[in-house]
């Protein structure tokens, strides 16, 4: 893999794209700012002394896609033709989640303005909460997708949202395990990175019907990216023995889904 | 006759090309004969040009399974004793990864007990392989091959 912004010298080089035609580019980026709940509640209800917090994280966001070129060393100098920055509010959480959306038709792509946007957006919202949380923490700036180019569309695969008291390690969906029936699910292999998670652990309250198949619709209920059960060539044991969909699942049972085996 | 000898083992160390005969032949003189099989890693497969790969296993079910198709290649034919050992973890082109040797008074059922335990063993124990290769990385798919090698049996 070639980075194209080194030259054969090793030296930073701006890349030549007169010869590129122009395509239509699209980039999403998003980003969090975890916060303390007071400070959610403060923010949601309009009540920070700075005033809209969120319209102007928004404006310094769009503000920001369009400087990328000053910032950012080797980048173009691009005329987007659309900025969109949007917060989601998770008080379970407790995070804002930032996501931005630049567009244009161009020759070369727009995720470093998607980054940058998302970036600022999140330093403005610290600026405008700062006065009353200090430990505010700006994480997970990252590019969720982009389209057009030479090197073809990007889609980051999603990690499964996680709601609930998990530890490193066993991460719980929903209610805690300890005051009802509780299974213990593993992903293995290509599997775990599909779903983006290894382990979990799920209340037996939350099955249909306390089977294989009722985990999967449980298991998909919670989270889209966990559709990966239901292919044909997804396995499944339960305590370490091979089980169809019909197999029973009891309380502490742990429950493995991998994909077919490649050993030897 | 005692029962077959069984071991199984799931290692990440490297292993020698003499190793299991001793604990299989035990200073015993009934066993005629011992087939041994050894897999090695390919610098090619789906890619052209592997540098390594990744052997990942569901540790506890993995010995349970080797285990048990060490049982049924005992209960087939006469064999004296098997050793399955698999190794995990990273492993670089021309290393060792798997070793299986049968045992018997008999070469033919040594041969057979052999070829059964890794026809089975490369569709039944959880292993999973992740290849490097100099376009990238990628899960190794299963193979029909594989599927109708075991259902030869």
């Amino acid at each position: 893999m070639q980075l194209t912004h080194l030259n054969t010298h090793g030296e930073a080089n701006m890349v030549d794209i007169g010869n590129k035609d122009p395509s239509h580019r699209e980039a999403v980026a998003s980003g969090r700012v975890r916060m303390a709940p007071a400070t959610l509640e403060l923010l949601g209800a309009g009540e920070l002394p700075k005033g809209d917090v969120l319209a102007t994280a928004r404006i310094a966001g769009i503000q920001a896609a369009k400087r990328t070129a000053e910032l950012i060393p080797l980048c173009h100098a691009l005329s987007l033709s659309k900025v969109s920055v949007d917060f989601t509010l998770d008080r379970d959480a407790g995070v804002v989640k930032v996501e931005a959306l630049c567009r244009l038709t161009g020759r070369t792509g727009v995720e470093m303005e998607a980054l940058t946007a998302v970036s600022v957006a999140c330093l403005t919202l610290y600026d405008m909460c700062k006065a009353v949380d200090k430990e505010m923490v700006i994480e997970a700036i990252q590019l969720e997708s982009k389209q057009g180019g030479v090197r073809g569309d990007y889609q980051r695969t999603r990690a499964p949202l996680v709601t609930g008291d998990g530890t490193p390690g066993e991460v719980s969906l929903g209610g805690r395990c300890e005051l009802s029936p509780c299974v213990k699910v593993k992903f293995l292999a290509e599997l775990r990175e599909r779903v983006g998670i290894s382990e979990l652990s799920l209340s037996l309250d939350r099955l249909q019907s306390r089977d294989v198949a009722g985990l999967k619709a449980a298991l998909i209920a919670q989270d889209a990216s966990f559709a990966v059960l239901e292919e044909q060539r997804t396995l499944c044991a339960i305590n370490q023995v091979m089980a169809n969909d019909a197999a029973l699942i009891t309380d502490e049972d742990e429950v493995a889904f991998f994909p077919p085996v490649t050993g030897g | 006759m005692s029962d077959p000898r069984i071991i199984v083992t799931v290692q990440e160390a490297a292993f020698a090309f003499d190793e299991g005969y001793a604990a299989l032949l035990d200073n015993r003189c009934d066993i005629g004969a011992v087939v041994g099989f050894t897999g090695l890693v390919r610098d090619f497969n789906e890619a052209p040009e592997v540098t390594a790969l990744t052997l990942e296993h569901y540790p506890g079910m993995t010995e349970r399974a080797l285990g048990d198709i060490a049982a049924q290649a005992c209960a087939r034919w006469a064999l004296t004793g098997v050793v399955i050992i698999h190794r995990v973890g990273r492993l670089v082109p021309g290393d060792p990864i798997v070793r299986v040797l049968a045992a018997s008074a008999h070469r033919r059922d040594a041969f057979e007990g052999c070829d059964f335990i890794m026809d089975i063993l490369k569709t039944r124990a959880p292993f999973w392989k992740k290849e490097h290769a100099t376009q990238g990385d990628y899960w190794v798919k299963e193979r029909e091959s594989d599927a109708g090698d075991a259902a030869r049996w």
